[in-house]
């Protein structure tokens, strides 16, 4: 019932945006309603885990959502709540302003919400060939909603996206059947044999280097959506190009649930051939991350790319921790939150400086503070919060992930995490200042377009300082829940 | 038939499917690239009906009629008609040259074999041998995406990497379960359709389908 | 002992009195298919006793190499002959005709040939001499490893006993290993006898030819031989694609009523294949100088297939 509830939701607030002849605004507003409908659906998923019970429909569960994936519908849901409740004022400006017609409008609509319906699909199905289709029909949805202001830029980005992209799913897919073939040739043809619960079970009596091998295609694979490097090519561009509430929605939510689908292998895995082979693959991606994040983000002279290539380092950060044992797993789940709401903070908030300053790049944006009192606020606390500051709640999670690795007997890497966190600290923090401070220029209007529109942004700041002040006591049970759910 | 014939013909089936995605690193006309990967899908065809025959297995025949439908028949079309509205013939100056592509696909295929050899080990079904190949096509799909300049290219070198994941399937586990495969295909013509729409974007938006002009967004 | 090497001879003697026969064959269909009369199958023996007999002319800038080139030429494509199974396999001579030492005789007919090209100093030498090296320097690594595709099955690089070995186990001929082989050494054998697509043997243009170049400053008795040597070395081309692939009808024993199965066996197959290149050659227009080594780099790779194919399937 929740469950084809919080699926049903995004799907039915496709319809009125495919049936209507033209835009109203009642479409983003059921759209934006049925997101939030979806979150109050997963936080009942929530309640129901934190009672004991794994709420679950179909033959052998073909739909199930515990902790994990509750954490994950939140996620998803929370912020497809605020960008479809942001975008709804923020889209309508940009067709004023003659940057979208109706038609392409509507197909937001239509589009966002099948991502979003297929995003939760992939976090609740059990099946995990259905959870590669899900991912799979995320990338489809997203390659238009990238190239929605038909611009070259957006064009080039689009390509790449849906090309990568694809490729990078179909080696998941090799991951995936060669897993199948594994469970088939060792424990004979099961029904629902592709069943997760099935093959966290019956993992142990499978084949070692047929697993590794499998876990090698599924991380390059589902790797190269969640944006770890070497397979990020396609990030930068696609997060920079795409409307201000897709960047927010891809960064804070589609990286992760890519990643999602990396921890439900790895649990598989480590049940298979022991906890360190996984672990240290997911070591070695996430430090790759980082250091290519750290490496590049200073050069970065927009700043929506300067965001993506942040997402590249924080996803590198979940990787990281999700390798470093149980501390490091919980510190993952917790910065997967801190990350999606204070990502989607910022890209929200540069959608207004866009819009307001009508160029994508920092050395055009000066004085933001000035022209935009109460979006430079949003975007600085974005902004600090994305650099691990307290009193937000990336900075509990980052503490907690060094930690975690100095438990699990890697100080060295530590070490060079650290160096490499303050390296972007400092290079962001130069871009940061310019932007904010300044005299902006003479072509600029001062004053906020839509003070209400950022009504919702409240929301990510309140999730931030939750998390870094005080972590709510049913959201930390519900997270070691989740960090339970991806221990072998 | 004999488990030993049918493990012959099997990997001859494979064997061809690799070659023919070869053979697209090979030659220079687009129009050419489409055809081989027709062909490509042809054989794959053949190779699901033996083993749908040999197994017994009726969900393969279903399998079979859909590869026919779609990779033998209407992609094919669709990208022929793609190729004479965008008015490009010939794949000029690739990426890596064609003795060096060709070359490399020797390499890859060399390298499919030694990652693929837990795989063969422990399976026990007569197809086994054609396993290291199937993941050769998807090496050889990866190579023509990464080493072509034509949009229109890296689209049949996609498809071409799809075939040989699907052949894989088969192959290994004689297709994973239905729902996954039909899930599967769907993706694929979707993503497919999704492609050659950009196509089009492209030729429109930059004049070319040269991949080498959508590099505006540098680091 | 004895009716092995009488065998063995025969080969040579079959050789030097078929080949010219089967270039005729393989003139007279194409014509045919051309739409063409054709000369009758038998013109190529006229053209050697007519070359036999006429005058030599040489170039005054041409050395000892230049006149002693075609015997060596000639000499080589013999006592290949002696050493494949043409008619009988296992042989005497088969100790020594070993993979290696046919290709490496072949080579050296070529080389020789090539630098008798360059001799007399004319363009056109030169340039059919770095042509047919460019060719057979990326033709020869095929040969070698789609023979060493067939000899891991028979353990043994020794042609006589893959022919034996696949007699023995027939229903390899359909596995993979066997059919990319013969599929390499097919295009090989194209281009180290120059036909069509990679060299067309009936042309004189500058911009085409590659074997007649080399050939284009001989003259009578040398030009004969030259000739009649290329003419061996299809002969042994197509002998040994038709025996180490389809053996049937090739003698084990050395009994009068197998050799006479086998030659019979031998003209059949040789009828076929040349037909075969016929037909190919009226198909197929030839390559630019530029795109043979992307044929021959496919060819390369069909033979690497085939080794890795043989070798997972032992």
């Amino acid at each position: 019932m929740l469950l084809v509830a919080l699926l049903l939701l995004p799907l039915a607030a496709a319809v009125p945006a495919l049936v209507a002849p033209r835009y109203h605004p009642s479409i983003a507003a059921t759209s934006a309603a049925a997101s939030g409908a979806a979150f109050l659906a997963a936080l009942g998923l929530a309640r129901a885990n934190l009672r004991g019970g794994v709420p679950s429909i179909g033959p052998e569960e073909f739909l199930r959502a515990d902790g994990l994936s509750a954490v994950l519908a939140l996620v998803v849901s929370g912020v497809a709540c605020v960008s479809l409740w942001f975008g709804a004022g923020y889209l309508e400006r940009v067709r004023d302003h003659g940057g979208l017609d109706d038609a392409r409008l509507r197909r937001f609509y239509v589009l966002t919400n099948l991502f979003v319906a297929t995003m939760l699909l992939a976090v609740t199905a059990n099946n995990v060939g259905v959870m590669w289709v899900a991912v799979e029909g995320t990338t489809i949805a997203t390659a238009f909603l990238i190239g929605l202001e038909h611009s070259k830029a957006a064009l080039e980005a689009s390509w790449k996206y849906i090309l990568i992209g694809s490729i990078g799913i179909a080696l998941a897919f090799v991951g995936t059947v060669l897993g199948y073939f594994d469970f088939v040739q060792r424990v004979g043809e099961a029904p629902h044999a592709l069943h997760w619960t099935v093959l966290a079970r019956l993992s142990p009596g499978l084949n070692g280097d047929v697993l590794r091998l499998a876990f090698v295609f599924i991380l390059v694979g589902y790797g190269t959506k969640a944006g770890l490097a070497p397979m990020h090519t396609w990030l930068p561009d696609a997060h920079s190009e795409a409307p201000a509430p897709i960047s927010a929605m891809m960064s804070g939510s589609l990286l992760v649930v890519a990643l999602y689908a990396v921890a439900r292998w790895k649990v598989v895995v480590d049940a298979g051939v022991g906890p360190g082979y996984a672990g240290r693959m997911l070591i070695l991606f996430g430090l790759a991350s980082l250091v290519l994040a750290a490496v590049l983000l200073i050069r970065q002279s927009s700043y929506k790319r300067m965001l993506a290539y942040s997402s590249v380092e924080h996803i590198g950060l979940m990787c990281l921790g999700l390798g470093l044992g149980p501390l490091g797993t919980l510190a993952a789940l917790l910065h997967m939150i801190g990350h999606a709401a204070s990502k989607s903070l910022a890209f929200l908030a540069s959608g207004n400086l866009l819009e307001a300053y009508g160029s994508p790049r920092i050395a055009s944006v000066r004085g933001v503070l000035g022209v935009l009192p109460w979006t430079g606020a949003l975007f600085l606390v974005a902004a600090l919060a994305l650099l691990g500051l307290p009193p937000f709640g990336l900075f509990v999670s980052e503490v907690m992930l060094v930690r975690a690795g100095f438990l699990a007997g890697r100080p060295w890497l530590m070490g060079a995490v650290l160096a490499l966190l303050v390296a972007i600290f400092l290079s962001f923090l130069g871009h940061l200042h310019r932007m904010l401070f300044g005299i902006p220029p003479a072509d600029v209007r001062p004053g906020e377009r839509r003070p209400l529109g950022l009504l919702p942004l409240g929301f990510n700041v309140a999730v931030l300082l939750a998390l870094g002040l005080v972590v709510p006591e049913p959201l930390l049970r519900l997270l070691r829940l989740a960090a339970g759910v991806l221990r072998p | 038939m004999s488990p030993a014939l049918f493990s012959q013909l099997c990997a001859l089936g494979s064997s061809l499917v690799l070659i023919t995605g070869i053979a697209i690193l090979w030659r220079h006309s687009l129009a050419v690239y489409i055809d081989y990967f027709a062909r490509q899908s042809f054989v794959f065809v053949l190779v699901i009906l033996g083993v749908a025959a040999y197994a017994g297995e009726a969900e393969l025949y279903l399998v079979a009629a859909m590869v026919f439908l779609f990779k033998v028949m209407l992609i094919p079309r669709i990208l022929r008609r793609v190729r004479r509205h965008v008015g490009v013939d010939i794949e000029v100056r690739p990426y890596v040259n064609v003795p060096a592509s060709v070359a490399l696909a020797g390499l890859l295929t060399l390298i499919a074999y030694a990652v693929t050899r837990p795989v063969v080990e422990i399976s026990g079904l007569p197809t086994r041998a054609g396993i290291p190949l199937a993941l050769a096509v998807v090496f050889v799909g990866l190579l023509i995406v990464v080493s072509r300049r034509s949009a229109l290219a890296q689209i049949v070198g996609f498809l071409v990497l799809e075939n040989g994941i699907a052949l894989l399937a088969i192959l290994a586990t004689y297709g994973v379960p239905l729902i996954v495969e039909l899930g599967a295909f769907l993706d694929v013509l979707l993503g497919f359709l999704v492609m050659q729409v950009f196509v089009y974007r492209i030729r429109e938006t930059f004049d070319t389908i040269d991949v080498d002009r959508l590099s505006g967004l540098r680091h | 002992m004895m009716t092995a090497l009488l065998v063995e001879a025969l080969q040579a003697l079959l050789t030097l009195a078929l080949a010219p026969g089967l270039i005729g064959l393989v003139r007279f269909l194409k014509a045919r298919l051309q739409g063409r009369r054709g000369a009758p199958l038998w013109q190529p023996y006229r053209d050697l006793r007519r070359m036999l007999r006429q005058e030599v002319v040489l170039s005054t800038d041409a050395s000892w190499l230049f006149r002693a080139a075609p015997f060596v030429v000639f000499g080589s494509v013999l006592v290949v002959s002696l050493l494949v199974p043409l008619i009988a396999a296992p042989l005497p001579f088969d100790e020594v005709g070993d993979l290696v030492v046919v290709v490496y005789l072949l080579l050296l007919g070529t080389f020789v040939l090539s630098l008798a090209g360059l001799d007399p100093g004319s363009a056109f030498g030169g340039m059919g001499s770095s042509r047919e090296m460019t060719i057979a320097a990326l033709a020869e690594p095929t040969i070698a490893l789609a023979i060493f595709g067939l000899g891991v099955r028979a353990g043994s690089t020794n042609l006589g006993r893959i022919v034996a070995r696949t007699l023995a186990s027939p229903a390899e001929t359909l596995g993979p290993g066997h059919l990319l082989a013969f599929a390499a050494l097919f295009i090989v054998m194209l281009a180290e006898t120059g036909r069509l697509p990679v060299d067309n043997p009936a042309t004189h243009l500058e911009l085409t030819m590659i074997h007649e170049a080399m050939l284009l400053e001989y003259s009578g008795r040398y030009l004969a031989l030259l000739e009649w040597a290329s003419a061996m070395k299809f002969l042994i081309f197509q002998a040994l694609l038709a025996n180490l692939f389809v053996p049937w009808g090739v003698a084990v024993s050395l009994s009068p009523r197998a050799l006479l199965v086998a030659l019979g066996a031998l003209v059949l197959k040789l009828a076929a294949l040349g037909a075969g290149v016929a037909l190919l050659e009226t198909r197929l227009a030839k390559l630019r100088l530029f795109r043979v080594p992307e044929l021959l780099s496919v060819s390369f790779l069909l033979a690497l297939l085939a080794i890795t194919a043989s070798f997972v399937m032992r």
